[in-house]
């Protein structure tokens, strides 16, 4: 492994019969920073991010994660290599309570799992999922079901349920999609601090400029599904051909 | 489980168990009681299914059939011992559930339940055109099992006693398999079968488990059937026996465990009478699992559960 390099994504290519939806798109993310993809709507950001995941297999190209090549592993598989992924419509298990929902994404990584004695038996993670419900403000309303907390609620659910499954690698497809600008603002600053302390690396696909700004160590642009441009946020804000591709494309 | 429970279960057995003491239990009502307890057993281990993990299956039947052949296979050659039956049935059953439930876990819904139900009816095109298990007369004629040698279970209450302990035993390890790991991750994919891959569950290997589980029940209860009827034959693997299993499920109340074995009981008891006045009787049992299905959607035990108690919730 390079020094602090934790995913590489190749040359990756992915074509949905004749669209081309990624072209040849490149990035390196480091161990411990916020890396956002940013870029107009169908330029191809969850595309890349499922590509990564293990939700497609890429028509070209090389995924690797922390120096193991996952290139067309599943995401049952990959997410046991360290990563964990949000998705963009919230993907969470409705009918059962919210306890029972980190629950189950908790016990994926106890050393029970997968073998035969789960059958019969049940683990203890009442101390992870506990800490993950306070962490999200969610303790009180742990015995609702989860299809009956608010949006923002279930956005924050869906982000106990990746983090129940202890990863390196955080993968955030626009968390803060449909929250009200005073929301938006406190989840920005709840992910950045539960980054921190957990000593995650976050890679994050968001359209609100105002928090991939103040939230980002890097950001990279797609645009018709290839990257034309990577780098710092000042950087990224006076580049001309981003500036380009926002207001002349389709702004959102 | 819960004390409550625990005291629930012990007093439901002790009912059962004490129903053979009872004046007016003549054999053929002894019979009766065996139909109803084995096949509500049946429609608890579909419940695994349909339940829990949020997969219909429409080939129950040949689990049954397949159980039901292996007592009758051995039976007939003068193998009495019933330890060897269900060892037999579960060896045949498993192996059979292994192949359906591999092909059948790569496809979801409607596709699940077709490949289930073809498979099905392959085992059934077998037994009904194979000289060999009787063609369509099956095997008929059958000696009683026995429970130790020179032990036959050979009155209808052995047989009835027989049918309560296998339900006890199957109940209860139903009701630790849903509280388990594995239980709470099956009813994780019922309710979001991609959000369960994400999480790193095999999705695939948890869902062969569970048929494999649930398969191994019903066959084990087909492998008592032939005890009671002396016979196996092909109708037994028929599709509207998988259709009825899932009214069954149905009727009881999805996610529940105890709702199934109540549908079933309820199902067998309402043909039975029903057909014993009426030659037409398939269609009052119709009528009355229509109105079953409009004024309790969720099963018979919804009269008497607090609508909270969701299918697979925190009831363990």
């Amino acid at each position: 492994m390079e020094d602090g390099v934790l995913l590489e994504v190749e040359s990756v290519s992915k074509s949905f019969g004749a669209l081309a939806a990624l072209a040849r798109v490149s990035l390196t993310v480091r161990a411990g920073e916020v890396f956002s993809v940013i870029g107009p709507n169908g330029a191809g950001k969850s595309t890349l991010f499922n590509v990564v995941a293990g939700l497609y297999a890429p028509t070209a190209g090389r995924v690797v994660l922390q120096g193991e090549e996952i290139t067309g592993l599943g995401p049952e598989v990959i997410n046991h290599r360290g990563l964990a992924k949000t998705f963009q419509i919230t993907n969470i298990f409705p009918g059962i309570s919210v306890y029972d929902n980190v629950r189950v994404a908790a016990q994926s990584r106890v050393p029970l799992s997968g073998r035969l004695p789960s059958l019969w038996r049940r683990p203890d993670v009442d101390g992870p999922v506990m800490e993950l419900l306070a962490a999200f403000g969610l303790t009180g309303r742990r015995h609702e079901l989860a299809q009956h907390l608010s949006h923002g609620e279930q956005r924050y659910l869906e982000i106990c349920l990746a983090l129940a499954t202890d990863p390196t690698l955080l993968l955030l497809d626009e968390p803060t999609a449909g929250m009200t600008p005073g929301e938006t603002k406190g989840a920005t600053a709840l992910i950045r601090q539960i980054a921190r302390s957990r000593g995650l690396t976050v890679l994050l696909i968001e359209h609100d400029m105002s928090v991939v700004m103040g939230i980002s160590d890097r950001i990279a642009v797609l645009h018709f599904g290839e990257k034309i441009a990577e780098g710092p946020p000042e950087a990224i804000r006076s580049d001309p051909q981003v500036i380009d591709a926002y207001l002349g494309g389709a702004e959102d | 489980m819960s004390k409550a429970v625990s005291w629930r279960v012990a007093l439901v057995f002790g009912a059962l168990a004490a129903l053979p003491l009872t004046p007016w239990m003549s054999k053929y009502y002894m019979l009766l009681a065996f139909d109803a307890l084995l096949f509500g057993a049946v429609a608890m281990s579909l419940d695994l299914l349909m339940g829990y993990t949020g997969l219909v299956s429409f080939g129950h039947a040949a689990f049954f059939g397949l159980g039901a052949y292996s007592t009758a296979v051995l039976l007939e050659r003068g193998v009495l011992s019933l330890w060897l039956c269900l060892g037999l049935a579960v060896v045949v059953v498993g192996a059979y559930a292994l192949t359906v439930s591999y092909f059948a876990t790569t496809r979801r819904g409607i596709y699940f339940a077709l490949l289930t139900l073809i498979f099905a009816e392959v085992v059934y095109t077998f037994f009904r055109y194979t000289q060999t298990f009787g063609g369509s007369d099956g095997i008929q004629g059958l000696p009683a099992p026995q429970l130790l040698p020179g032990v036959a279970i050979d009155t209808p209450v052995r047989i009835y006693y027989l049918v309560v302990a296998y339900l006890l035993l199957a109940y209860l390890a139903c009701r630790v398999l849903v509280w388990s790991h594995f239980g709470r991750v099956l009813v994780a994919i019922r309710e979001n079968e991609d959000r369960a891959r994400f999480l790193g569950y095999n999705v695939q290997r948890y869902k062969m488990g569970v048929c494999l589980i649930s398969a191994i029940l019903t066959g084990l209860a087909g492998a008592l059937y032939p005890g009671r009827a002396a016979y196996a034959t092909p109708d037994l693997l028929h599709w509207s026996i998988s259709g009825e299993f899932i009214i069954m499920v149905m009727i009881g109340g999805l996610g529940t465990l105890v709702g199934p074995i109540i549908g079933g009981a309820f199902f067998i008891l309402l043909q039975e009478k029903v057909s014993s006045y009426v030659e037409w009787y398939s269609i009052i049992v119709g009528l009355v699992l229509v109105l079953i299905v409009l004024f309790a959607p969720r099963g018979l035990l919804s009269f008497r559960r607090a609508p909270r108690g969701r299918p697979g919730g925190e009831a363990a």
